[in-house]
């Protein structure tokens, strides 16, 4: 079981590192005007205007059910994460929590209110970002998240079945 | 909706309300809970002692129920409440299964009122766990066993019935469990498992055995589809005759007519902890970005280190030497518009006749050219 779980925290940090390089690369933002409309700065990677200016995406995987995918422009960079759900439970946690935290996107900033496909969550990171915040502490940040997140749902999921344990244990009590 | 206390809140606070009454009041009010029950409270200021409440609610299950609707084993419960003071009143009023008189003067004030009081505002639950506790008293008998294998489907709260079946020294009370959301649904799976689990364990070998199915039990083949459709399974609970020995009859019947309640106050509270917690963890991912980084931090660190030369030079940001930069070409261009034209040995002329001579000590001599 402790092998297990140490194999498992192994993958996970040679995940995160996988990512945390990558995002390292592909944050090399700089401002970047609209060619197709005059006066216009909108971040590349959504509107896909000129294929010139999008590089290819990199998709990181750790498993089937848990991936990453950064697509970079630019003048901005898109990062979607599918989180892990092994069970029912810890889908609506997931779900419930992800939902929770795009309805609260503007506390973040870089929070995508609405996922890409097929993903779970999503950030978008523009060169304003990358201005006003430094870039070492923005891929931190998403490092942490997803690492936060894991942990969050693991953590509400054993939450849930101990009061579960403890309500029925309470339950039982009144017939004895 | 869960309300686990067997007294009616609105009925106890208006009882009391009358007994603590200086002067007589004149009351005529009728009270609704659960969507199905009815309370009528009635007293004048002619009777001024004298208070008549009634009674309407749906009774656990028509086919065990006498013909006015409540059993003997019910009437002599509500008569042991108070005898003195609590009068049933026969016939009971139209729409009403039973007709109380209260003489709220034989109730001794203080502690002793709100207890009463109390008790008093218990009677419907007494009325419809009467009947609960009529089948569970017979778990052993044999006499019963004679074709009693059909369940018996019985109703509690309106839209939540549940069967009991009578077995050989046994009674199963199965509750087919629904619920209107997805999430509602996972968090009773969970709860039902986790009820399985610590049901089988050891440590509670004495409390009935507990099982959860998706599937309707056998004991339920033949009901109507209706009452078999669920989004939540079955829960059954065996109950033998240790479970209804004395006093524990009474906690018995009530934890099964609440079972549903239970539950759905259990699956409540859950999202509520799942939602407390979700914003406490926004809190603390908002402060990762928003923290001064570690970047940040350092430079702050070394700002006031280093005195020598080198380091300051080192250390100078790039608006510094822009501003050193800015400042010598400022000082380059104010000296070539003091002198605009170049003279050939002018240098030698400003040094010589333009200079302000320094004051030097008396045994110094100043060399001339």
């Amino acid at each position: 079981m402790a092998g297990c779980r140490k194999f498992l925290a192994g993958t996970l940090r040679l995940y995160l590192t996988c990512i945390r390089n990558t995002l390292e690369a592909a944050m090399c933002l700089q401002n970047f005007p609209c060619q197709e409309v005059e006066r216009h700065n909108k971040p590349e990677v959504e509107l896909k205007t000129s294929s010139e200016l999008i590089l290819n995406p990199i998709l990181i995987c750790r498993n089937e059910a848990e991936k990453c995918l950064i697509e970079t422009s630019i003048n901005s960079l898109r990062i979607s994460l599918k989180v892990r759900q092994a069970d029912e439970l810890e889908n609506i946690l997931t779900k419930k929590f992800l939902r929770f935290l795009s309805m609260r996107a503007e506390a973040f900033q870089v929070l995508r209110r609405k996922p890409v496909p097929g993903y779970d969550i999503s950030f978008l990171i523009t060169n304003y970002h990358c201005e006003d915040m430094q870039k070492s502490k923005l891929i931190d940040f998403i490092v942490q998240f997803m690492e936060d997140i894991d942990k969050e749902i693991s953590e509400l999921k054993m939450s849930v079945n101990t009061r579960g344990r403890l309500v029925a244990a309470e339950f039982l009590k009144q017939f004895i | 909706m869960a309300c686990f206390d067997r007294a009616s809140p609105a009925l106890k606070e208006t009882l009391l309300k009358l007994h603590c009454a200086k002067k007589p009041m004149e009351i005529d009010q009728r009270i609704y809970e659960f969507g199905a029950v009815e309370y009528h409270v009635q007293s004048s200021v002619s009777e001024p002692y004298l208070t008549h409440l009634s009674i309407s609610t749906p009774l656990l299950s028509e086919e065990f129920s006498s013909s006015n609707g409540l059993s003997y084993d019910a009437i002599q419960m509500i008569k042991e409440i108070r005898a003195d003071a609590l009068e049933i009143v026969e016939p009971a009023k139209d729409g009403y299964q039973l007709t109380i008189r209260l003489n709220l003067s034989k109730i001794p004030p203080g502690k002793e009122s709100i207890k009463v009081i109390t008790e008093i505002s218990t009677v419907q639950a007494k009325l419809l766990s009467c009947q609960l506790k009529e089948m569970l008293r017979n778990v052993n008998s044999q006499e019963q066993l004679q074709g009693m294998y059909r369940p018996i489907k019985l109703v509690y709260h309106h839209r939540e019935p549940f069967f009991v079946i009578r077995q050989p020294r046994k009674i199963t009370a199965v509750f087919p469990m629904r619920f209107k959301e997805d999430p509602d649904v996972i968090i009773a799976t969970a709860f039902f498992q986790e009820l399985m689990d610590v049901g089988s364990s050891e440590e509670w070998a004495k409390a009935p055995p507990c099982t959860w199915s998706p599937i309707p039990p056998a004991e339920l083949r033949g009901e109507p589809l209706e009452d078999l459709s669920t989004n939540c399974g079955f829960v059954s609970f065996d109950i033998t005759s240790h479970h209804v020995k004395g006093k524990r009859l009474d906690r018995t019947v009530w934890s099964l007519l609440n079972f549903h309640a239970f539950v759905k106050y259990h699956v409540k509270c859950t999202r509520g902890f799942i939602q407390r917690r979700m914003r406490k963890r926004l809190d603390s991912l908002v402060k990762i970005l928003h923290s001064e980084g570690p970047d940040e931090e350092r430079e702050h660190e070394e700002e006031p280190k280093g005195c020598g030369c080198m380091s300051s030079f080192a250390s100078t940001s790039r608006a510094k030497n822009l501003k050193r930069r800015c400042r010598n070409l400022f000082v380059r261009k104010s000296n070539r518009i003091r002198s605009p034209v170049k003279v050939r040995g002018g240098m030698r002329f400003r040094h010589r006749w333009l200079k302000i001579q320094k004051f030097s000590s008396p045994r110094r001599y100043t060399k001339l050219d």
